[in-house]
């Protein structure tokens, strides 16, 4: 039997970037939307289970609901589907809960719905199993947006074997271990999928990061000239590929006190200037210690690690997830009979 | 993201930072005195504590100025609390003595003081957003940058006037900012059966204004998102809706056999969402502030509450003469 396992976060969409930024809000029977879509791909290849994360209603009863009425007529008949026994604690201890019980039940693949954030919950603890990364929002840089549908294609040929290897990308990560100073506080390790930064902002708080002019470093896995958010900074000086064995670390300043600035999107409406001190490219295995600060380390544009001037903290980057490559998937699928969805 | 507001949380002068601590341990302080004084049989009425969610009135308060409103509910001890109102008023009141803040005429849930912007308790479930919808009016007609705060539960959620204070607040931009203080529970029911979809904060998109959802055991969390909420209304950018994610530590109202908690639930909330303990360990393990500071607020805090309840014990109820006057205002 092939299950493939779905992580939606109920919580994704909802941060304080609706007051500071632009940012989009995005609903939840959306999402239990897309999940129904993405089933309704899934069933193409002959996916026995989806194996789901348990949520509040928000999420489940609306895809329960729509179970129950939406079958066009002619489909493959769907997955069947099966919520995990947990608990609901709406915090991030359901996601990584769910992922390891799915790493735990073997499924073939783990798709995740939510931002940047849930992304790396799911990544931290999903191993070798494929991952697909689908945004529900307009503020990410790692996960895509994308038809779950198409989505559910491609997933479903990776996770009955069909189409080996070839789709799966190798994405990079950037792993953090900072060592306290002070003997009362213990070592933490954590991992970003896209960047990693330093903030001048000295609690978690409400974990965006709300401002420009008090970043201090920045290190990115790689830099889209079309990405928003952090990354957007490293992408104006040089653009790293997805994927390689490089990444960008950044030294930043206030704007009026920095050699060079850059204009770049930081989040959707919010287009502002950057002052930049310097930037060099680093490779695969390479450790940057970080400058000591009074402040805080977001990941993926998350404030998560609260940080002291006398804490020691290391980034090293490294290898990440295998995630699915829809279009590559797709495209062998045309090319390949024996992959195609007509002969299954 | 704004580059040009002042650090909204990096900024938090160490000042700011204990009387953030002071506010939530007064109120805790006064609510767990509160338990043990209510079993005695001594204090007339309901009472409803607010243990366990002090973050969120001190959090959001925090940016409000003496002439801003907040309009409370019938949990609403720590909204007074944090809003400025006299401890000692506040106790004598609950007690019903004529030194309360209301002469003992109020009682818990109708506990106001107009001079520190505090337009009551309500007993009312549902009842303050329409109230801080008429702060709002006011304050765009007379063109002052006074904002009006609400607050809410879940179960207040669902009353009618709440969803139209909500789109009242965004056809005419007020500036006001509705607090849901999302517990779990609205008396005994939990809100997997009172609301379809967890999140209060989804309804503020059928309104077309932002709706935000935080950790209301997390005092930075809170004060930051607050500050923004309330910097918005200040600036004419309009209401927001902010709920807080939060637990109580005691039941619906004291007396309350609470059957419909799981055994244990109440302990885990108390070792593991605590937002005093959260809050001691952000600072202290910062460096930002010495323990013994903490401890020393933490006494005084004890001693405060202690003074306020013998004051109240020692004072003297309304005489009958009493009974009209403060109750009917000539205009
Ligand atoms: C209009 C109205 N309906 C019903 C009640 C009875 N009542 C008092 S408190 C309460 C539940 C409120 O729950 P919630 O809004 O979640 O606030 P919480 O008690 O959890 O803080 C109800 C139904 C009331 N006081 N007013
Ligand atoms: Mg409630």
């Amino acid at each position: 039997m092939t299950s493939v396992g779905v992580i939606a976060n109920p919580a994704s969409g909802r941060d304080v970037r609706r007051l500071t930024s632009g940012a989009s809000v995005f609903d939840n029977a959306e999402k239990a939307s897309m999940v129904l879509r993405l089933m309704h791909g899934l069933a193409a290849s002959g996916i026995d289970e989806v194996v789901m994360m348990p949520t509040a209603p928000s999420v489940a009863g609306v895809l329960r609901r729509q179970l129950a009425t939406r079958q066009p007529p002619g489909s493959a008949p769907l997955p069947a589907l099966r919520f995990l026994d947990q608990p609901v604690t709406e915090t991030a201890r359901d996601s990584e809960r769910a992922v390891a019980a799915m790493v735990a039940e073997g499924v073939a693949a783990i798709v995740g719905l939510g931002g940047d954030g849930t992304q790396r919950l799911i990544a931290r603890g999903c191993g070798e199993i494929p991952l697909c990364p689908l945004s529900t929002g307009t503020n990410n840089a790692f996960p895509e947006m994308r038809e779950a549908t198409v989505a559910g294609l491609a997933v479903g040929l990776v996770a009955s074997g069909r189409a080996g290897t070839d789709g799966l990308r190798r994405e990079a990560a950037l792993h953090v271990r900072v060592e306290r100073a002070a003997g009362d506080r213990d070592p933490v390790e954590d991992l970003a999928l896209v960047d990693l930064a330093v903030t001048g902002q000295r609690f978690v708080g409400a974990r965006a990061v709300s401002r420009a002019d008090d970043l201090r470093e920045l290190l990115v896995t790689h830099a889209s000239p079309s990405a928003i958010g952090l990354s957007s900074v490293a992408a104006a000086l040089d653009p790293v590929r997805r994927g390689g064995r490089q990444g960008l670390h950044v030294r930043l300043a206030p704007v009026a006190a920095a050699p060079r600035r850059v204009v770049v999107p930081l989040a959707p409406g919010v287009v502002v200037p950057v002052g930049v001190r310097d930037h060099r490219r680093i490779a695969l295995g390479e450790a940057v210690e970080l400058e000591p600060a009074d402040g805080s380390i977001a990941l993926d544009g998350e404030r998560e690690i609260e940080l002291r001037r006398d804490d020691r903290a290391l980034v090293r980057l490294v290898a990440g997830p295998r995630t699915v490559d829809v279009d590559a998937v797709l495209r062998a699928a045309a090319h390949e009979p024996r992959r195609a969805l007509a002969t299954a | 993201m704004s580059t040009t507001t002042p650090p909204a949380v990096g900024g938090l002068t160490s000042q700011e930072l204990l009387a953030g601590y002071r506010t939530m341990r007064v109120i805790r302080e006064f609510e767990e005195r509160l338990h043990r004084e209510f079993a005695t049989g001594e204090i007339p009425g309901f009472v409803h504590l607010y243990a366990g969610e002090e973050a969120i009135a001190a959090g959001v308060i925090s940016h409000l100025n003496d002439d801003d409103y907040v309009a409370s509910t019938h949990r609403g001890h720590g909204h007074a609390l944090a809003k400025g109102c006299d401890v000692d008023g506040m106790m004598a009141e609950i007690y019903g003595r004529y030194d309360g803040i209301c002469h003992g005429k109020g009682g818990s849930m109708h506990i106001a003081d107009l001079s520190k912007g505090m337009l009551g308790a309500n007993g009312i479930v549902g009842a303050g957003p329409p109230l801080v919808c008429g702060v709002g009016l006011t304050a765009r007609i007379r063109k002052t940058a006074q904002v009006g705060v609400s607050f809410t539960g879940d179960g207040g959620s669902n009353q009618g006037m709440f969803l139209e204070s909500l789109n009242l607040a965004a056809v005419w931009n007020l500036p006001v900012v509705f607090v849901v203080e999302n517990n779990g529970y609205a008396e005994a029911t939990s809100n997997e059966f009172h609301s379809s979809g967890l999140d209060v904060a989804k309804r503020a998109d059928g309104f077309g204004i932002p709706g935000v959802v935080v950790d209301g055991h997390d005092f930075f969390a809170v004060h930051e998102a607050a500050g923004e909420a309330i910097g918005r209304a200040r600036r004419g950018d309009g209401p927001t809706l902010l709920e807080c994610k939060t637990n109580r530590y005691y039941g619906h109202f004291e007396g309350d056999q609470q059957t419909y908690r799981a055994p244990g639930e109440v302990e885990e909330l108390r070792a593991t969402r605590d937002c005093l303990d959260g809050f001691r360990a952000a600072v202290t393990e910062g460096g930002l502030i010495a323990a013994a500071e903490l401890d020393a607020i933490d006494a005084e805090a004890l001693a405060q509450i202690e003074s306020s309840v013998a004051r109240a014990k020692a004072a003297a109820v309304p005489d009958l003469s009493e009974v009209l006057t403060d109750v009917y205002v000539d205009y």
